[in-house]
């Protein structure tokens, strides 16, 4: 034998003629056995002892990373890198990321079960099986049944195998010659291919932002900006006042800022402080104490700041008589109203901010007035 | 599920134990417990009927070919929705007690006021009369027809049926809306959901799928179904799986856009169903009504395998009475209610329906002997 053949092909007449050759087929050992049917015929699978295909573990298996991707992207954009609140959302609202969650999932299972079964499994391009040279597929489209023996490797012997499709009751034989490979799929045609595409995809690219940048006109996907929204600092025909930003409701309260200390000075002395006196919340008093009580307190809060000896600004002396005895509540209604000449620090200070620097006044007070037992060491 | 054994002393003794502790809960624990719980089990029953009733429907409509063989059975099954009407009449009793809207403080209540005639006890009733005048009519096309055709071998039945399904399909969106808006969401009659029919549904639709596996799965231990095949099985495995799939689907988005848009009439539904004990509930739901059965049934061969299919359809059946109780049992209070009332209720109803079913199983014979496109049904492979 000269040339090495693709296959022999035994053509059969009727559908059970072809399921009785098949185990005879499989048992003579030649080659793989293979049928061409003009329709599916039951239990041909089995018969031919397909294995099962892999490609529905591959999809779920897909599928799940998929669904993986999504959340850990969405996670990661809302929750970890820019986290921003969105409707009054926590950042890591896991019911908003299901839906995008389910897209990808599709994405990934559809690709995998397309692209895996076309080019994993059927390997796929393979143009011209060479089934379609032989000259039974014109009965294999329309009523002939065929048992193929197609050829492992190059030791293929063409002869047994029709013997042995013959026994098996083949009404015809016909041996089909190795195919001439087609030089289409070469590496260098791959390579152009690729190329090509990249080129297009350049060319699209430099078009499009050339396009837009000397013709404003032709100015993509502007829609959003020039939606009939209200803009803040601009004028607005909705509201009577012609304004488009409005004042809050009154009462209106910012999330973190509850007013405690409402009423008289005297009526807030009763407030507790909320906060633990631990080194954390010292270090947020010692800071909002510098930023801002500093310059007119003085670093010891004996009312000299720098704008004491700048301007000769007067202000309070935290460590007189006067201020040590004042309850915790007072100190915190005067950061909040204000007191004299000293002006609300409500509007930036939160809560925890507002107490925090109560707490630190009362340390600065202790330190210009130490007691004996101070002076032992903290275990 | 061992054919030989009789079974019937246990069922007639645990349903007449669940009868003793149903009329104990009216005395004991009082009428809202009762009612709750009545309206809990006349919901389950009748929506395992009328899902029976429109898988036979939806055969006729696309004239299905391969479920002909096992179409008995949810024939069978949906004779369910004959005694799921005398409780449902007696169910009226709970309107004046559980139903707001039909309370006499919802005079008081602007918008239960201005819903009056909707909500109030006349027109309520006659609604679900209606409903269930309209479930005998599709019981009587479609059951009695096909039980008659057994003997008269007349085709006739089949081109009555395939005109009939269509309307009947209109019929059942009306009915099933009817019970869901009605029954369910008439518990909380300020709170608003569009898809909440669509979501009955599919439970509705799940659960008369999995009595129907069931059923086929306990005829074919008594050799009862010649020919039906793990084709044939794997259909319903099919269908199970992709209806987990559907229930879920409608469930979250309910969820979702309720919660986007945090209305507090709307999302007060689900912030009742995510405190304390409830929301291990709801989370228990997502898990044993979707995500078990889902990877449950993923693979093929497990939708062709007897073993596994009894289980996710006792799963199945488990998880829509768990989903009607997370819809019903809110109304009661912030603390689900577990204890031997609902015991009771369970043990007399589930006995109630076991024992009906095994009477309907001997009813007619086993398949559709006179079905023409039987033949064509038994030879159905994948």
């Amino acid at each position: 034998m000269s040339e090495t053949s693709y296959a022999v092909l035994g053509i059969f007449d009727t559908p059970n003629a072809l399921m009785a050759a098949i185990p005879k087929a499989r048992a003579a050992n030649l080659g793989t056995v293979e049928a061409y049917t003009p329709y599916p015929i039951h239990g041909i699978d089995e018969a031919l002892g397909l294995r099962k295909s892999p490609l529905g573990g591959m999809v779920l298996v897909m599928g799940i990373i998929g669904a993986l991707t999504a959340f850990g992207f969405q996670y990661w954009i809302s929750a970890v890198d820019y986290p921003i609140i969105t409707g009054g959302k926590p950042a890591g609202s896991w019911e908003a990321f299901i839906p995008i969650m389910f897209e990808v999932t599709v994405l990934f299972a559809t690709f995998t079960a397309g692209l895996g079964m076309l080019l994993l499994l059927n390997k796929l391009p393979f143009f011209g099986h060479p089934i379609l040279t032989s000259k039974a597929i014109a009965g294999i489209t329309r009523d002939r049944y065929v048992l193929a023996l197609e050829a492992e490797d190059e030791g293929f012997d063409s002869a047994a195998a029709t013997q042995a499709l013959l026994a098996a009751g083949a009404v015809e034989v016909e041996v089909l010659p190795a195919p001439d490979r087609s030089p289409f799929l070469t590496s260098a045609f791959i390579l152009r291919t690729l190329g090509g595409i990249f080129v297009a995809c350049l060319v699209a690219g430099v078009a499009i932002y050339s396009l837009t940048k000397w013709f404003p006109l032709l100015k993509p996907m502007v829609y959003m900006q020039d939606q009939p929204r209200l803009n803040p600092q601009k004028a607005s025909t909705f509201f009577k006042d012609g304004h488009g930003m409005q004042k809050p409701v009154p009462g209106t309260v910012a999330r973190g800022y509850l007013p405690t200390a409402v009423g008289s000075q005297d009526a807030s002395a009763t407030l507790v402080n909320p906060l633990p006196r631990t080194p954390d919340v010292f270090a947020v008093g010692k800071k909002v104490y510098t930023t801002r009580c500093e310059v007119c307190h003085g670093a010891i809060g004996n009312g000299s700041g720098s704008l004491t000896s700048a301007y000769g600004a007067k202000a309070g002396n935290l460590q007189s008589q006067q201020f040590r005895d004042y309850p915790d509540g007072k100190i915190y209604w005067a950061i909040v109203h204000g007191k004299n000449a000293m002006p609300s620090h409500a509007p930036y200070l939160t809560e925890r901010e507002r107490w925090a620097v109560v707490h630190y006044v009362r340390a600065l007070q202790r330190a210009q007035n130490a007691k004996d037992e101070d002076l032992k060491v903290a275990p | 599920m061992s054919p030989n054994k009789n079974t019937s002393p246990l069922i007639w003794g645990a349903t007449a134990l669940g009868a003793l502790g149903v009329a104990g809960t009216y005395a004991a624990a009082g009428p809202e417990r009762f009612w709750a719980n009545w309206i809990l089990w006349f919901v389950l029953m009748f929506t395992l009927g009328l899902g029976a009733l429109f898988i036979v429907a939806l055969e006729h409509l696309v004239s299905a070919r391969w479920s002909v063989p096992i179409r008995r059975l949810p024939e069978r099954l949906s004779t369910l929705l004959l005694p799921a009407i005398p409780v449902g009449l007696i169910a009226l009793g709970a309107i004046p007690v559980l139903y707001p809207g039909a309370r006499p403080e919802a005079a008081h209540h602007p918008i239960l006021a201005g819903k009056a005639f909707w909500l109030g006890l006349p027109f309520f009733s006659v609604r679900t009369l209606i409903a269930f005048a309209l479930c005998l009519l599709g019981l009587a096309v479609l059951v009695r027809g096909s039980m008659k055709q057994d003997s008269t071998r007349d085709p006739a039945f089949n081109i009555r049926a395939r005109k009939f399904a269509p309307a009947f399909m209109a019929i059942f969106a009306l009915v099933i809306t009817l019970i869901a808006f009605d029954w369910i969401s008439g518990l909380t009659p300020e709170w608003y959901s569009d898809i909440f029919g669509v979501y009955v549904f599919a439970g509705a639709f799940l659960s008369a799928l999995a009595a129907t596996t069931l059923s086929v799965l306990y005829l074919q231990n008594q050799n009862r179904l010649e020919g039906v095949k793990g084709d044939h099985l794997y259909n319903l495995g099919a269908f199970l799986f992709g209806f987990t799939v559907f229930w879920s689907y409608i469930g979250f988005a309910q969820y979702m856009l309720m919660w986007y848009a945090n209305l507090p009439d709307e999302v007060i539904y689900y912030k009742v169903r995510l405190a304390g004990a409830w929301r291990a509930i709801t989370i228990s739901l997502a898990f044993l009504h979707f995500i078990l059965p889902f990877f449950a049934l993923v693979t093929r061969d497990s939708k062709k395998d007897p073993k596994r299919m009894r289980r996710v359809a006792f799963l199945m059946l488990g998880a829509h009475v768990l989903d009607m109780y997370w819809l019903i049992f809110p109304v009661l209070g912030p603390k689900p209610y577990f204890s031997w009332p609902e015991l009771s209720f369970a043990l007399f109803f589930i006995g109630g329906i076991l024992l009906w079913v095994r009477g309907a199983m001997q009813k007619g014979e086993d398949m559709p002997v006179g079905d023409p496109f039987l033949r064509e049904g038994l030879e159905f492979r994948l």
